[in-house]
């Protein structure tokens, strides 16, 4: 009775658990601490790495560029998830597993080539802008390369899968009853959506989220590809910093405040939805 | 000529080849308590959709007063429904979920205050306002979802299968409490079920489902003293069908030929039958007798007691008849063959005229 709760037990667990445990230490703590303790002593001891990233106009308009980038690739990807996510939720099983392996398949696809082939669509003489000036939306080509837009575009393609899946799996939880039952208390589509739907979702769409908005403070493919050097973004910094500075303090200490930033939004998804979500 | 209060008229449901009702006719009056009693697949669900307005019927029309209410959405035909699975809104409080049509209508505050509070006394669970869906058993669970679809006045009530889910005492507590609240509210039922005993003790009439079709509609009484069919006779109440061929039809009259030579005459036939057809004679163990002398022609048959079982209150008997078709009687206490009866007897069941029922069999 209650032995797994003896000493002698719970040593053993974590016997078992000491493989994972030191895996995890050597491809985590140790370059995660190395890069804090660069960020700390180079080029010479001090937080002056960190007063530089904090307090110049430029760095701080990188950070700005990146919450920017991120917050509005979260929105656009959960507006267009959720109708997405939805529709396999209800669709016929076998429709939705082909349209699953068709976002798997496109996920599995190099994505360099996906974000190249980007670039082909979204330049001046793009497809995209052909389109919209054929339409008449637009009489002149528009900039959608080199720039925040392109950047935007690119990774909400990209980061759309990850959002799709976790609202995916709360829809499809959601007893249809449940909403039947709305309807016939009166409640128009819309007003459904908004006081029964989305708060059954609100679960999925937050682990969506944040998946998504931590993906892309970090991301550097698509940004480097689909952004100018105007607009550089956090990875970009820190690449260039290590790459092309040789700058190790520096690249340390804005990978620190990226990890640091995640692992707070990390804490908070935890707190406000631990225990809810099931 | 008045229409009828709610009219379902004519209504047919298919879902590619599978016919789900069929030309499903009935009206019900205001304040009725309507049941639709049937075996699961018999379209009593699929009806009750139709009338929420989930589904489309493929042909016919549903009427309430007078109007037909098919091109009404469901969220505007004021319909309320208690639902067989759990329904209640998950993230809201009770209070919420009760208040939640009412919001949704945007009625005042204090009106909504007032009528959630009157809801949930109406199903007796007065001061639960705060208490999540989560933390109640399924039985509060359901008299919360009875508020919440009362709490606007709905026309009609729906309620498909709503106990199924729960322990049979609860389920006969429940259902006390859902005749307590018709009589109180005065409000239209229409109630689905597969259980005889719950149609019974709810409703004011029973209409019998049995593969998309109604069967017969009628008080409980009236369904198990004159069933019109063999479907309806076996599904309310206890009942025994000896097999032979018809001698001759004539005048809602049959007389029945069994395998060994016996013959029955003039028993009331329901349905139609053609002579030299086969047909089926209804008897009901609680309502035949036992004795030594054979009964009027038509009432009786001669049996052989193969077996009987002292039960307290009554004894059990098990009998054969001349051409080996099993029959069970129930002698009550008291009864003068009580104690006499033996095995290997030879006897006569005896029923009333009225009490015997002869059904053509396909
Ligand atoms: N959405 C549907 N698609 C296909 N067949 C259905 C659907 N709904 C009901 N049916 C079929 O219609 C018949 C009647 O079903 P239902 O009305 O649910 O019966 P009950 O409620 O009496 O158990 C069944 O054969 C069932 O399989
Ligand atoms: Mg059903």
């Amino acid at each position: 009775m209650l032995s797994f709760l003896t000493p002698a037990r719970r040593g053993s667990g974590l016997g078992m658990a000491m493989p994972a445990l030191l895996l995890l230490l050597a491809f985590f703590v140790i370059p995660v601490a190395a890069l804090l303790s660069r960020s700390v002593t180079e080029p010479v001891p001090g937080l002056q790495n960190y007063e530089t990233l904090l307090g110049s106009a430029t760095y701080l308009r990188i950070f700005f560029n990146t919450f920017l980038v991120s917050g509005l690739v979260t929105l656009i990807t959960a507006l267009i998830a959720f109708p997405v996510a939805w529709a396999l939720a209800i669709m016929p099983p076998r429709m939705a597993g082909v349209i699953f392996a068709v976002i798997l398949l496109s996920m599995w696809t190099n994505l360099l080539a996906r974000t190249y082939a980007w670039m082909v669509l979204l330049q001046q003489t793009g497809l995209v802008n052909r389109m919209l000036m054929a339409t008449g939306i637009i009489d002149q080509p528009i900039q959608l390369t080199n720039n925040l837009v392109g950047v935007t575009i690119g990774m909400v393609y990209i980061m759309l899968p990850f959002m799709i899946l976790p609202l995916y799996g709360v829809i499809k939880k959601i007893d249809p009853a449940i909403l039947q039952a709305a309807a016939l208390c009166g409640a128009t589509k819309s007003q459904a959506l908004r006081r029964v739907l989305l708060p059954l979702a609100t679960p999925g769409i937050a682990s969506g989220a944040l998946m998504v908005f931590v993906m892309s403070l970090g991301y550097f493919v698509t940004p480097s590809l689909l952004g100018g050097t105007a607009n550089m973004m956090l990875a970009e910094l820190i690449v260039q910093q290590v790459q092309s500075l040789l700058n190790w303090g520096m690249g340390g200490a804005a990978a620190f405040i990226l990890l640091v930033v995640t692992l707070a939004l990390y804490a908070l998804q935890l707190r406000l939805f631990e225990g809810k979500a099931r | 000529m008045t229409s009828p209060y709610l009219h379902i008229n004519g209504i047919r449901k298919t879902f590619g080849d599978v016919v789900a009702t069929d030309h499903v006719e009935l009206e019900i009056g205001e304040g009725e308590f309507m049941t639709f009693l049937g075996p699961s697949g018999s379209g009593k669900s699929t009806t009750l959709y139709i009338l929420a307005g989930f589904q489309d019927p493929t042909a016919g029309d549903i009427r309430l007063r007078g109007k037909s209410i098919l091109q009404t959405p469901s969220h505007k035909r004021n319909i309320g429904m208690v639902f067989q699975r759990y329904t209640l809104f998950p993230h809201l409080s009770v209070g919420e979920n009760v208040a939640f049509p009412l919001r949704v209508r945007r009625a005042p505050q204090a009106e909504i205050a007032a009528k959630v509070k009157r809801a949930l006394s109406l199903v007796r669970l007065d001061g639960f306002e705060e208490r999540m869906p989560a933390n109640m058993s399924g039985g509060q669970q359901q008299r919360v979802a009875l508020a919440r679809a009362l709490v606007y006045d709905p026309p009609v009530l729906l309620m498909d299968e709503p106990l199924s889910a729960l322990d049979k005492k609860l389920r006969e507590e429940i259902q006390y409490e859902i005749r307590r609240i018709h009589q109180q509210t005065g409000v239209t039922i229409l109630y689905v079920t597969h259980d005889q005993e719950e149609a019974l003790r709810l409703s004011d009439r029973i209409a019998v489902f049995n593969r998309g079709r109604i069967e017969q509609v009628g008080t409980g009484p009236e369904l198990y003293a004159s069933p019109a069919t063999h479907f309806v006779a076996d599904f309310i109440g206890d009942s025994a069908f000896l097999t032979g061929e018809l001698a001759e039809v004539k005048d809602g009259r049959a007389t029945l030929r069994f395998n060994d030579g016996t013959h029955l005459a003039d028993v009331p036939m329901h349905g139609a039958g053609a002579r030299g057809g086969k047909a089926e004679l209804m008897l009901r163990p609680e309502r035949i007798d036992l004795s030594d002398a054979a009964g009027p022609q038509g009432a009786s048959l001669p049996v052989t007691v193969e077996d009987v079982t002292f039960l307290g209150n009554n004894s059990a008997v098990t009998a054969r008849t001349g051409w080996g078709d099993p029959l069970y009687i129930r002698l009550n206490f008291g009864h003068p063959m009580m104690g006499s009866v033996g095995r290997g007897d030879k006897l006569h069941v005896r029923w009333q005229p009225q009490d015997a029922h002869v059904f053509p069999k396909a």
